[in-house]
Protein backbone atom coordinates (compact mmCIF):
# COMPACT_ATOMS: atom_id res chain seq x y z
CA UNK A 1 0.00 0.00 0.00
CA UNK A 2 1.25 3.28 -1.03
CA UNK A 3 0.10 6.50 0.69
CA UNK A 4 0.87 9.88 -0.43
CA UNK A 5 0.42 13.25 1.80
CA UNK A 6 0.23 16.39 0.57
CA UNK A 7 1.49 18.71 3.21
CA UNK A 8 3.57 18.73 6.30
CA UNK A 9 1.18 21.12 8.67
CA UNK A 10 0.09 19.79 11.58
CA UNK A 11 -3.22 17.55 9.35
CA UNK A 12 -0.73 15.94 7.54
CA UNK A 13 1.93 14.92 10.15
CA UNK A 14 -1.17 13.52 12.34
CA UNK A 15 -2.21 11.51 9.25
CA UNK A 16 1.31 9.94 8.61
CA UNK A 17 1.61 9.03 12.36
CA UNK A 18 -1.57 7.49 12.66
CA UNK A 19 -1.01 5.59 9.30
CA UNK A 20 2.35 4.04 10.43
CA UNK A 21 0.66 3.25 13.88
CA UNK A 22 -1.97 0.66 11.61
CA UNK A 23 -0.07 -0.06 8.26
CA UNK A 24 3.29 -1.31 9.71
CA UNK A 25 4.70 -1.91 6.34
CA UNK A 26 3.18 0.41 4.14
CA UNK A 27 4.91 2.80 2.20
CA UNK A 28 4.29 6.47 3.38
CA UNK A 29 5.56 9.67 1.45
CA UNK A 30 5.32 13.07 2.12
CA UNK A 31 5.18 16.11 -0.53
CA UNK A 32 5.64 19.59 0.52
CA UNK A 33 6.33 22.89 -0.61
CA UNK A 34 7.43 23.78 2.66
CA UNK A 35 11.37 23.16 3.15
CA UNK A 36 11.23 22.46 6.90
CA UNK A 37 8.31 21.56 8.95
CA UNK A 38 7.14 24.35 11.19
CA UNK A 39 4.13 25.33 13.41
CA UNK A 40 2.62 28.13 12.12
CA UNK A 41 1.34 29.57 15.91
CA UNK A 42 4.90 30.29 16.43
CA UNK A 43 5.95 32.60 12.99
CA UNK A 44 5.46 35.12 15.15
CA UNK A 45 8.84 34.23 17.30
CA UNK A 46 10.61 33.48 14.86
CA UNK A 47 10.08 37.09 13.71
CA UNK A 48 11.02 38.33 16.41
CA UNK A 49 14.28 36.36 16.50
CA UNK A 50 13.08 34.49 19.84
CA UNK A 51 13.54 31.35 17.95
CA UNK A 52 15.01 30.21 15.09
CA UNK A 53 13.90 27.63 12.47
CA UNK A 54 14.81 24.34 13.62
CA UNK A 55 12.71 25.65 16.90
CA UNK A 56 9.37 26.02 14.98
CA UNK A 57 9.52 22.08 14.60
CA UNK A 58 6.71 20.70 16.62
CA UNK A 59 7.54 16.84 15.81
CA UNK A 60 10.06 14.35 16.71
CA UNK A 61 14.23 15.34 15.98
CA UNK A 62 13.30 11.81 13.88
CA UNK A 63 10.02 11.89 12.83
CA UNK A 64 10.91 10.54 9.60
CA UNK A 65 13.35 7.67 10.74
CA UNK A 66 11.06 6.94 13.38
CA UNK A 67 8.54 6.47 11.37
CA UNK A 68 9.62 5.46 8.11
CA UNK A 69 8.41 8.04 6.04
CA UNK A 70 10.02 9.35 2.71
CA UNK A 71 9.94 13.34 2.17
CA UNK A 72 9.76 15.26 -0.65
CA UNK A 73 10.27 18.85 0.08
CA UNK A 74 10.33 22.27 -2.08
CA UNK A 75 7.81 20.64 -4.20
CA UNK A 76 4.32 21.72 -5.26
CA UNK A 77 1.24 19.70 -6.71
CA UNK A 78 0.51 20.60 -9.95
CA UNK A 79 -2.25 18.24 -10.82
CA UNK A 80 -4.13 15.25 -9.36
CA UNK A 81 -5.35 12.76 -11.67
CA UNK A 82 -7.82 10.99 -9.64
CA UNK A 83 -8.24 8.65 -12.71
CA UNK A 84 -5.03 7.51 -13.00
CA UNK A 85 -4.32 7.37 -9.42
CA UNK A 86 -1.52 10.16 -9.81
CA UNK A 87 -0.32 13.47 -9.05
CA UNK A 88 1.77 15.80 -11.03
CA UNK A 89 4.26 18.00 -9.34
CA UNK A 90 5.82 21.29 -10.54
CA UNK A 91 9.08 19.91 -11.33
CA UNK A 92 7.34 17.44 -13.95
CA UNK A 93 7.63 14.25 -11.75
CA UNK A 94 4.35 11.95 -11.43
CA UNK A 95 3.74 10.27 -8.19
CA UNK A 96 1.44 7.30 -8.42
CA UNK A 97 -0.62 6.47 -5.10
CA UNK A 98 -3.27 4.20 -3.53
CA UNK A 99 -4.31 6.36 -0.90
CA UNK A 100 -3.84 10.06 -0.96
CA UNK A 101 -4.57 12.92 1.43
CA UNK A 102 -4.57 16.45 0.31
CA UNK A 103 -3.41 18.29 3.53
CA UNK A 104 -2.07 21.23 1.78
CA UNK A 105 -3.53 23.90 3.77
CA UNK A 106 -4.34 27.62 2.60
CA UNK A 107 -2.59 30.52 1.16
CA UNK A 108 -3.23 33.97 2.65
CA UNK A 109 -5.66 35.97 1.06
CA UNK A 110 -4.52 39.36 -0.37
CA UNK A 111 -7.87 41.29 -0.99
CA UNK A 112 -7.46 42.89 -4.71
CA UNK A 113 -6.61 46.62 -3.41
CA UNK A 114 -4.85 48.86 -5.99
CA UNK A 115 -1.53 47.00 -6.22
CA UNK A 116 -1.41 45.13 -3.25
CA UNK A 117 -1.00 41.55 -4.87
CA UNK A 118 1.46 42.86 -7.28
CA UNK A 119 4.15 44.45 -5.09
CA UNK A 120 6.91 42.83 -4.28
CA UNK A 121 7.21 44.47 0.02
CA UNK A 122 3.55 42.96 0.69
CA UNK A 123 3.24 39.66 2.52
CA UNK A 124 0.81 37.33 4.08
CA UNK A 125 2.40 35.71 7.06
CA UNK A 126 1.61 32.01 6.91
CA UNK A 127 4.80 30.22 6.09
CA UNK A 128 8.07 30.10 7.46
CA UNK A 129 9.30 31.95 3.90
CA UNK A 130 6.91 34.33 4.47
CA UNK A 131 8.62 35.04 7.81
CA UNK A 132 12.01 34.80 6.68
CA UNK A 133 10.83 37.29 3.86
CA UNK A 134 9.42 39.39 6.85
CA UNK A 135 12.26 39.57 8.38
CA UNK A 136 14.46 40.29 5.57
CA UNK A 137 12.03 43.13 4.76
CA UNK A 138 11.87 44.70 7.66
CA UNK A 139 15.88 45.20 7.74
CA UNK A 140 16.30 48.65 6.75
CA UNK A 141 12.00 49.58 6.81
CA UNK A 142 10.85 52.78 8.50
CA UNK A 143 7.48 51.93 8.38
CA UNK A 144 5.46 49.12 8.73
CA UNK A 145 1.99 48.50 7.86
CA UNK A 146 -0.07 45.77 8.93
CA UNK A 147 -3.69 45.24 7.19
CA UNK A 148 -5.89 43.35 9.90
CA UNK A 149 -6.01 43.07 13.56
CA UNK A 150 -7.44 39.00 14.43
CA UNK A 151 -4.41 37.38 15.56
CA UNK A 152 -2.39 36.81 12.75
CA UNK A 153 -1.99 41.10 12.34
CA UNK A 154 -1.54 41.28 16.01
CA UNK A 155 1.13 38.56 16.05
CA UNK A 156 2.95 40.26 13.32
CA UNK A 157 3.11 43.45 14.75
CA UNK A 158 3.83 41.59 17.93
CA UNK A 159 7.20 39.62 16.21
CA UNK A 160 8.32 43.13 14.97
CA UNK A 161 7.97 45.10 18.05
CA UNK A 162 11.78 44.60 18.40
CA UNK A 163 12.85 44.70 14.64
CA UNK A 164 12.65 48.81 14.70
CA UNK A 165 10.11 50.74 12.00
CA UNK A 166 7.22 52.51 13.32
CA UNK A 167 4.03 49.78 13.34
CA UNK A 168 0.68 51.27 12.20
CA UNK A 169 -2.42 48.26 11.94
CA UNK A 170 -5.16 49.25 10.18
CA UNK A 171 -8.41 47.58 11.23
CA UNK A 172 -11.71 47.92 9.34
CA UNK A 173 -14.26 47.28 12.79
CA UNK A 174 -14.25 49.05 15.38
CA UNK A 175 -11.93 47.30 17.51
CA UNK A 176 -8.67 44.73 17.46
CA UNK A 177 -9.86 40.68 17.21
CA UNK A 178 -13.08 41.70 16.51
CA UNK A 179 -13.54 37.78 15.97
CA UNK A 180 -12.53 37.11 19.26
CA UNK A 181 -13.22 39.78 21.96
CA UNK A 182 -15.68 42.25 22.91
CA UNK A 183 -14.80 45.70 23.10
CA UNK A 184 -13.42 45.45 26.55
CA UNK A 185 -11.22 42.54 26.27
CA UNK A 186 -9.61 44.01 22.71
CA UNK A 187 -8.96 47.31 24.58
CA UNK A 188 -6.72 45.68 26.73
CA UNK A 189 -4.84 44.53 23.86
CA UNK A 190 -4.63 47.63 22.05
CA UNK A 191 -3.58 49.44 25.45
CA UNK A 192 -0.60 46.99 25.67
CA UNK A 193 0.41 47.17 21.74
CA UNK A 194 0.14 51.35 21.87
CA UNK A 195 2.73 51.12 25.29
CA UNK A 196 4.56 49.08 22.91
CA UNK A 197 4.80 51.33 20.29
CA UNK A 198 2.09 50.35 17.59
CA UNK A 199 -0.20 52.71 16.47
CA UNK A 200 -4.05 51.42 15.67
CA UNK A 201 -6.62 53.35 13.05
CA UNK A 202 -9.71 51.51 13.65
CA UNK A 203 -13.15 51.21 11.22
CA UNK A 204 -10.84 52.01 8.36
CA UNK A 205 -9.79 50.24 5.32
CA UNK A 206 -7.50 50.14 2.63
CA UNK A 207 -8.59 51.70 -0.93
CA UNK A 208 -5.98 52.39 -2.62
CA UNK A 209 -1.95 51.41 -3.13
CA UNK A 210 -0.02 52.30 -5.72
CA UNK A 211 3.39 50.23 -6.71
CA UNK A 212 6.22 52.88 -7.56
CA UNK A 213 9.37 52.48 -9.45
CA UNK A 214 10.96 49.90 -7.47
CA UNK A 215 8.18 47.54 -7.63
CA UNK A 216 7.14 48.33 -4.08
CA UNK A 217 4.22 50.37 -2.46
CA UNK A 218 5.17 52.62 -0.01
CA UNK A 219 2.40 54.83 0.82
CA UNK A 220 -1.75 53.06 1.38
CA UNK A 221 -4.35 55.00 1.58
CA UNK A 222 -7.51 54.70 3.58
CA UNK A 223 -10.77 54.96 2.62
CA UNK A 224 -11.24 58.44 4.50
CA UNK A 225 -8.47 59.41 2.50
CA UNK A 226 -5.62 59.16 4.79
CA UNK A 227 -2.33 58.24 3.60
CA UNK A 228 -0.05 55.70 5.63
CA UNK A 229 3.37 55.86 4.36
CA UNK A 230 5.15 51.87 4.41
CA UNK A 231 7.99 50.56 3.54
CA UNK A 232 7.18 46.55 4.62
CA UNK A 233 3.05 45.58 3.99
CA UNK A 234 1.95 42.35 6.10
CA UNK A 235 -1.32 41.47 4.79
CA UNK A 236 -3.52 39.88 7.82
CA UNK A 237 -7.06 39.46 6.12
CA UNK A 238 -7.34 35.47 6.43
CA UNK A 239 -6.78 32.71 3.95
CA UNK A 240 -8.15 30.54 1.73
CA UNK A 241 -8.22 27.10 0.82
CA UNK A 242 -5.12 25.94 -1.86
CA UNK A 243 -7.48 24.55 -4.63
CA UNK A 244 -5.63 25.19 -7.56
CA UNK A 245 -4.03 22.04 -8.17
CA UNK A 246 -7.07 20.28 -7.74
CA UNK A 247 -8.81 22.25 -11.25
CA UNK A 248 -9.86 19.78 -13.78
CA UNK A 249 -9.54 16.60 -10.83
CA UNK A 250 -13.05 17.02 -11.01
CA UNK A 251 -12.72 16.65 -7.19
CA UNK A 252 -16.27 18.09 -5.44
CA UNK A 253 -15.19 22.02 -4.16
CA UNK A 254 -17.01 24.33 -2.23
CA UNK A 255 -15.45 26.88 -0.02
CA UNK A 256 -12.60 24.10 0.22
CA UNK A 257 -12.57 20.81 -0.66
CA UNK A 258 -15.56 19.25 0.19
CA UNK A 259 -15.51 16.08 2.65
CA UNK A 260 -17.29 13.66 4.74
CA UNK A 261 -16.83 12.99 8.26
CA UNK A 262 -14.43 10.06 7.58
CA UNK A 263 -12.59 13.24 5.53
CA UNK A 264 -12.86 11.38 2.45
CA UNK A 265 -13.48 13.58 -0.83
CA UNK A 266 -15.80 12.73 -3.79
CA UNK A 267 -13.07 10.38 -5.52
CA UNK A 268 -12.17 7.10 -4.05
CA UNK A 269 -9.37 7.13 -2.17
CA UNK A 270 -8.71 11.10 -1.79
CA UNK A 271 -8.78 12.16 1.86
CA UNK A 272 -8.54 15.55 2.46
CA UNK A 273 -8.03 17.00 6.23
CA UNK A 274 -6.94 20.54 7.54
CA UNK A 275 -7.24 23.84 5.74
CA UNK A 276 -7.70 23.06 2.72
CA UNK A 277 -11.38 21.57 3.47
CA UNK A 278 -11.99 25.15 4.62
CA UNK A 279 -13.35 23.91 8.17
CA UNK A 280 -12.03 25.21 11.14
CA UNK A 281 -8.76 26.11 10.85
CA UNK A 282 -7.74 25.93 13.80
CA UNK A 283 -4.40 23.82 15.24
CA UNK A 284 -6.46 20.85 17.41
CA UNK A 285 -9.46 20.97 15.08
CA UNK A 286 -6.97 20.35 11.88
CA UNK A 287 -5.03 17.83 13.77
CA UNK A 288 -8.05 15.67 14.54
CA UNK A 289 -8.95 15.92 10.96
CA UNK A 290 -5.76 14.44 10.11
CA UNK A 291 -5.66 11.51 12.56
CA UNK A 292 -9.01 10.49 11.09
CA UNK A 293 -8.27 10.79 7.54
CA UNK A 294 -5.18 8.38 8.53
CA UNK A 295 -7.35 5.82 10.36
CA UNK A 296 -9.87 5.83 7.49
CA UNK A 297 -7.13 5.30 4.98
CA UNK A 298 -5.87 2.37 6.44
CA UNK A 299 -9.19 1.43 6.13
CA UNK A 300 -9.53 1.47 10.08
CA UNK A 301 -13.25 3.39 10.80
CA UNK A 302 -13.20 7.25 12.70
CA UNK A 303 -15.20 9.97 12.09
CA UNK A 304 -14.53 13.78 12.77
CA UNK A 305 -17.28 14.47 15.26
CA UNK A 306 -15.56 17.18 17.13
CA UNK A 307 -15.86 19.92 15.34
CA UNK A 308 -16.43 22.60 17.50
CA UNK A 309 -14.18 25.77 16.40
CA UNK A 310 -15.41 28.91 17.85
CA UNK A 311 -12.68 28.64 20.46
CA UNK A 312 -9.29 30.71 20.94
CA UNK A 313 -6.57 31.62 23.13
CA UNK A 314 -4.37 34.92 22.96
CA UNK A 315 -1.15 35.81 24.84
CA UNK A 316 0.43 38.56 23.84
CA UNK A 317 2.68 40.92 27.22
CA UNK A 318 1.73 38.33 29.08
CA UNK A 319 -1.80 39.05 29.24
CA UNK A 320 -3.96 35.41 28.17
CA UNK A 321 -7.15 35.61 26.87
CA UNK A 322 -9.31 32.26 26.76
CA UNK A 323 -12.90 32.85 24.58
CA UNK A 324 -15.13 29.94 23.51
CA UNK A 325 -18.52 30.17 21.75
CA UNK A 326 -20.61 33.79 21.28
CA UNK A 327 -18.68 36.76 21.50
CA UNK A 328 -21.74 39.33 20.50
CA UNK A 329 -24.58 39.64 23.23
CA UNK A 330 -28.11 39.21 21.82
CA UNK A 331 -31.07 40.04 23.42
CA UNK A 332 -32.20 37.68 26.16
CA UNK A 333 -29.42 36.40 27.13
CA UNK A 334 -28.26 36.77 30.77
CA UNK A 335 -25.03 38.33 30.65
CA UNK A 336 -22.36 37.66 34.07
CA UNK A 337 -18.95 39.93 34.66
CA UNK A 338 -16.40 39.06 36.99
CA UNK A 339 -13.59 41.75 37.06
CA UNK A 340 -10.52 42.62 39.43
CA UNK A 341 -7.28 44.22 38.98
CA UNK A 342 -6.09 41.32 37.50
CA UNK A 343 -9.05 39.83 35.78
CA UNK A 344 -12.04 40.51 33.59
CA UNK A 345 -14.21 37.22 33.45
CA UNK A 346 -17.77 37.60 31.33
CA UNK A 347 -20.16 34.59 30.33
CA UNK A 348 -23.08 34.83 28.34
CA UNK A 349 -25.92 32.54 29.79
CA UNK A 350 -29.15 31.99 27.81
CA UNK A 351 -31.76 29.25 28.96
CA UNK A 352 -29.68 28.07 31.89
CA UNK A 353 -26.66 27.08 29.43
CA UNK A 354 -23.65 28.70 28.81
CA UNK A 355 -23.03 30.05 25.16
CA UNK A 356 -19.88 32.26 25.37
CA UNK A 357 -16.93 32.40 28.14
CA UNK A 358 -14.01 35.31 27.63
CA UNK A 359 -11.93 35.25 30.82
CA UNK A 360 -8.50 38.02 30.17
CA UNK A 361 -5.96 37.55 32.87
CA UNK A 362 -6.31 34.27 34.59
CA UNK A 363 -7.84 31.38 32.52
CA UNK A 364 -6.81 28.47 34.88
CA UNK A 365 -8.60 25.52 35.14
CA UNK A 366 -11.04 26.92 31.88
CA UNK A 367 -11.15 24.04 29.74
CA UNK A 368 -14.18 23.01 31.33
CA UNK A 369 -16.00 25.85 29.50
CA UNK A 370 -15.33 24.23 25.90
CA UNK A 371 -16.97 21.32 27.33
CA UNK A 372 -19.88 22.64 28.85
CA UNK A 373 -20.56 25.30 26.01
CA UNK A 374 -20.01 22.95 23.20
CA UNK A 375 -22.34 20.20 25.04
CA UNK A 376 -24.92 22.70 25.92
CA UNK A 377 -24.87 21.42 29.39
CA UNK A 378 -27.71 22.99 31.73
CA UNK A 379 -25.94 24.54 34.56
CA UNK A 380 -28.95 26.69 35.93
CA UNK A 381 -28.93 23.94 38.76
CA UNK A 382 -25.93 24.13 40.40
CA UNK A 383 -26.42 26.33 43.09
CA UNK A 384 -23.28 28.01 43.07
CA UNK A 385 -21.57 31.33 41.72
CA UNK A 386 -21.58 30.08 38.32
CA UNK A 387 -18.18 31.32 37.45
CA UNK A 388 -17.02 28.61 40.47
CA UNK A 389 -18.32 25.78 38.42
CA UNK A 390 -16.06 23.38 37.66
CA UNK A 391 -15.42 19.45 36.83
CA UNK A 392 -16.08 19.16 40.46
CA UNK A 393 -19.72 19.60 40.02
CA UNK A 394 -19.60 16.82 37.25
CA UNK A 395 -17.09 14.55 38.83
CA UNK A 396 -17.09 10.92 37.77
CA UNK A 397 -14.36 8.33 37.32
CA UNK A 398 -14.25 5.72 35.19
CA UNK A 399 -12.82 1.70 36.18
CA UNK A 400 -9.19 2.94 35.51
CA UNK A 401 -9.07 6.20 37.45
CA UNK A 402 -9.80 8.30 33.98
CA UNK A 403 -12.01 11.03 34.58
CA UNK A 404 -15.63 10.95 32.85
CA UNK A 405 -17.99 13.68 31.51
CA UNK A 406 -21.57 11.58 32.10
CA UNK B 1 0.59 2.10 32.25
CA UNK B 2 0.71 3.53 36.39
CA UNK B 3 -2.15 5.99 36.82
CA UNK B 4 -2.65 8.38 40.30
CA UNK B 5 -5.62 6.97 41.87
CA UNK B 6 -8.11 8.97 44.07
CA UNK B 7 -10.85 7.65 46.29
CA UNK B 8 -11.99 11.14 46.22
CA UNK B 9 -15.21 9.58 48.96
CA UNK B 10 -11.92 9.35 51.63
CA UNK B 11 -10.81 13.06 51.34
CA UNK B 12 -11.40 15.59 53.76
CA UNK B 13 -9.87 18.06 52.15
CA UNK B 14 -6.70 18.87 54.32
CA UNK B 15 -4.59 19.20 50.88
CA UNK B 16 -1.52 17.75 52.01
CA UNK B 17 -1.31 16.46 48.81
CA UNK B 18 -1.07 19.82 47.28
CA UNK B 19 1.49 20.90 49.71
CA UNK B 20 3.63 17.54 49.07
CA UNK B 21 3.46 18.61 45.08
CA UNK B 22 4.65 22.47 45.71
CA UNK B 23 7.37 21.05 47.93
CA UNK B 24 8.12 18.52 45.45
CA UNK B 25 8.63 21.06 42.71
CA UNK B 26 9.44 23.99 44.50
CA UNK B 27 13.07 25.54 42.57
CA UNK B 28 14.62 26.48 45.77
CA UNK B 29 15.63 23.12 47.70
CA UNK B 30 15.12 22.97 51.37
CA UNK B 31 12.25 21.20 53.81
CA UNK B 32 8.58 21.41 54.02
CA UNK B 33 8.89 23.10 56.98
CA UNK B 34 10.31 25.97 55.06
CA UNK B 35 8.03 25.87 52.31
CA UNK B 36 6.44 29.22 51.07
CA UNK B 37 2.86 28.77 50.91
CA UNK B 38 2.15 32.00 49.50
CA UNK B 39 4.93 32.42 46.90
CA UNK B 40 3.44 32.61 44.14
CA UNK B 41 6.37 31.11 42.29
CA UNK B 42 5.05 27.65 44.07
CA UNK B 43 2.02 26.34 42.87
CA UNK B 44 0.62 22.32 43.04
CA UNK B 45 -0.26 20.64 40.22
CA UNK B 46 -3.86 18.62 42.06
CA UNK B 47 -6.72 21.18 43.59
CA UNK B 48 -8.93 19.96 46.14
CA UNK B 49 -12.47 21.43 44.34
CA UNK B 50 -15.59 22.14 46.26
CA UNK B 51 -18.97 20.65 44.53
CA UNK B 52 -22.23 22.37 45.09
CA UNK B 53 -22.61 20.49 47.99
CA UNK B 54 -18.75 21.34 49.47
CA UNK B 55 -18.04 17.71 48.91
CA UNK B 56 -14.01 17.31 48.23
CA UNK B 57 -13.21 16.59 44.92
CA UNK B 58 -9.67 16.11 44.07
CA UNK B 59 -8.62 17.02 40.22
CA UNK B 60 -5.77 15.29 39.53
CA UNK B 61 -4.23 15.12 35.88
CA UNK B 62 -5.21 11.51 34.65
CA UNK B 63 -2.71 11.28 31.68
CA UNK B 64 -5.25 10.77 29.50
CA UNK B 65 -5.66 7.71 27.57
CA UNK B 66 -5.99 9.90 24.23
CA UNK B 67 -5.15 13.48 25.99
CA UNK B 68 -6.73 16.16 24.24
CA UNK B 69 -3.73 18.41 25.91
CA UNK B 70 -1.32 16.64 23.41
CA UNK B 71 -3.74 16.95 20.75
CA UNK B 72 -4.09 20.46 20.79
CA UNK B 73 -0.10 21.60 21.58
CA UNK B 74 1.03 23.52 18.55
CA UNK B 75 5.12 23.30 19.42
CA UNK B 76 5.06 19.87 20.52
CA UNK B 77 6.23 20.77 24.32
CA UNK B 78 3.21 18.42 25.56
CA UNK B 79 3.92 14.55 24.39
CA UNK B 80 2.83 11.14 25.22
CA UNK B 81 5.62 9.07 26.73
CA UNK B 82 5.03 5.88 24.44
CA UNK B 83 6.48 3.48 27.28
CA UNK B 84 5.03 4.73 30.78
CA UNK B 85 2.34 6.51 29.12
CA UNK B 86 2.55 9.42 31.03
CA UNK B 87 1.95 12.86 29.57
CA UNK B 88 5.02 15.14 30.02
CA UNK B 89 5.51 18.69 29.62
CA UNK B 90 8.39 20.40 28.29
CA UNK B 91 8.78 23.90 28.92
CA UNK B 92 11.82 24.96 26.18
CA UNK B 93 9.64 23.96 23.64
CA UNK B 94 6.20 25.64 25.02
CA UNK B 95 5.04 27.99 22.61
CA UNK B 96 2.60 29.33 25.58
CA UNK B 97 -0.59 29.46 23.42
CA UNK B 98 -2.33 27.79 26.40
CA UNK B 99 -4.39 25.61 23.75
CA UNK B 100 -3.56 22.73 26.02
CA UNK B 101 -5.43 24.73 28.85
CA UNK B 102 -8.40 25.32 26.35
CA UNK B 103 -8.57 21.70 25.62
CA UNK B 104 -8.30 20.02 28.69
CA UNK B 105 -12.18 18.84 29.25
CA UNK B 106 -11.42 18.26 33.18
CA UNK B 107 -9.63 21.95 33.35
CA UNK B 108 -6.72 20.36 34.95
CA UNK B 109 -3.88 22.59 33.41
CA UNK B 110 -3.18 26.16 33.71
CA UNK B 111 -0.96 28.82 33.38
CA UNK B 112 1.96 29.66 35.50
CA UNK B 113 0.76 32.67 37.89
CA UNK B 114 3.82 34.67 37.88
CA UNK B 115 5.22 34.72 34.23
CA UNK B 116 2.03 33.24 32.21
CA UNK B 117 4.56 31.76 29.80
CA UNK B 118 4.14 28.10 31.32
CA UNK B 119 1.99 25.34 31.50
CA UNK B 120 1.68 23.67 34.97
CA UNK B 121 1.36 20.37 34.79
CA UNK B 122 1.96 16.63 36.78
CA UNK B 123 4.92 14.85 35.88
CA UNK B 124 4.45 12.16 37.82
CA UNK B 125 7.50 12.94 39.92
CA UNK B 126 9.33 11.29 37.19
CA UNK B 127 12.43 13.30 38.67
CA UNK B 128 11.85 12.13 41.99
CA UNK B 129 12.00 8.95 40.87
CA UNK B 130 9.05 8.64 39.36
CA UNK B 131 6.88 7.93 42.91
CA UNK B 132 4.55 10.58 43.02
CA UNK B 133 4.73 12.89 46.24
CA UNK B 134 1.21 13.40 46.54
CA UNK B 135 0.56 9.47 47.17
CA UNK B 136 2.78 9.23 50.40
CA UNK B 137 1.46 12.57 51.57
CA UNK B 138 -2.08 11.82 52.68
CA UNK B 139 -3.02 10.91 55.90
CA UNK B 140 -6.31 9.83 55.06
CA UNK B 141 -5.00 6.96 52.36
CA UNK B 142 -6.93 8.00 49.71
CA UNK B 143 -4.46 8.45 47.09
CA UNK B 144 -2.39 5.33 45.34
CA UNK B 145 -0.75 4.47 42.27
CA UNK B 146 -2.01 1.53 40.28
CA UNK B 147 -1.02 -0.39 37.52
CA UNK B 148 -4.07 0.61 34.47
Amino acid sequence: MKYVIVGVGVAGIEAAREIRKKDAQGEILMISADAQIHSRCMLHKFIAGERDEKGLDFTELDFFEKYRIQWKSGVRVKEVCPDGKEILLDDGERITYDKLLLANGADSFIPPVGDLRKASNVYGLRNLTDAQAIVKEAEGARDVLVIGSGLVGLDAAYGLLERGGRLTVVEMADQILPVQLDARGAAAYQELFEKAGVRFVLGRRASEAVCEADGKIHKVTLDNGEELACDLVIVAAGVRPSLACLEGSGIDCERGVTVDSCMRTSKEDIFAAGDITGRSGIWPNAADQGRVAGRNMCGAKAEYTDTYAMKNTINFFGLVTLCVGRIRPEEGDDIRVKEDRTQYKRLILKDGKIEGVLLQGDIAHAGTWQYLIKNRIDVSGIEKDIFSVSYADFYFTGEKGEYVWV
Amino acid sequence: MRRIIVEYEKCDGCKNCSAACMQAHREIGGTIYDLDLTDPGNESRNYILKDEKGRYKPLFCRHCDEPECVKSCMSGALTKDPESGHVFYDETRCGSCFMCVMNCPFGVLKPDRITKSKVIKCDFCVNAGGEPSCVASCPKKAIHVEEV
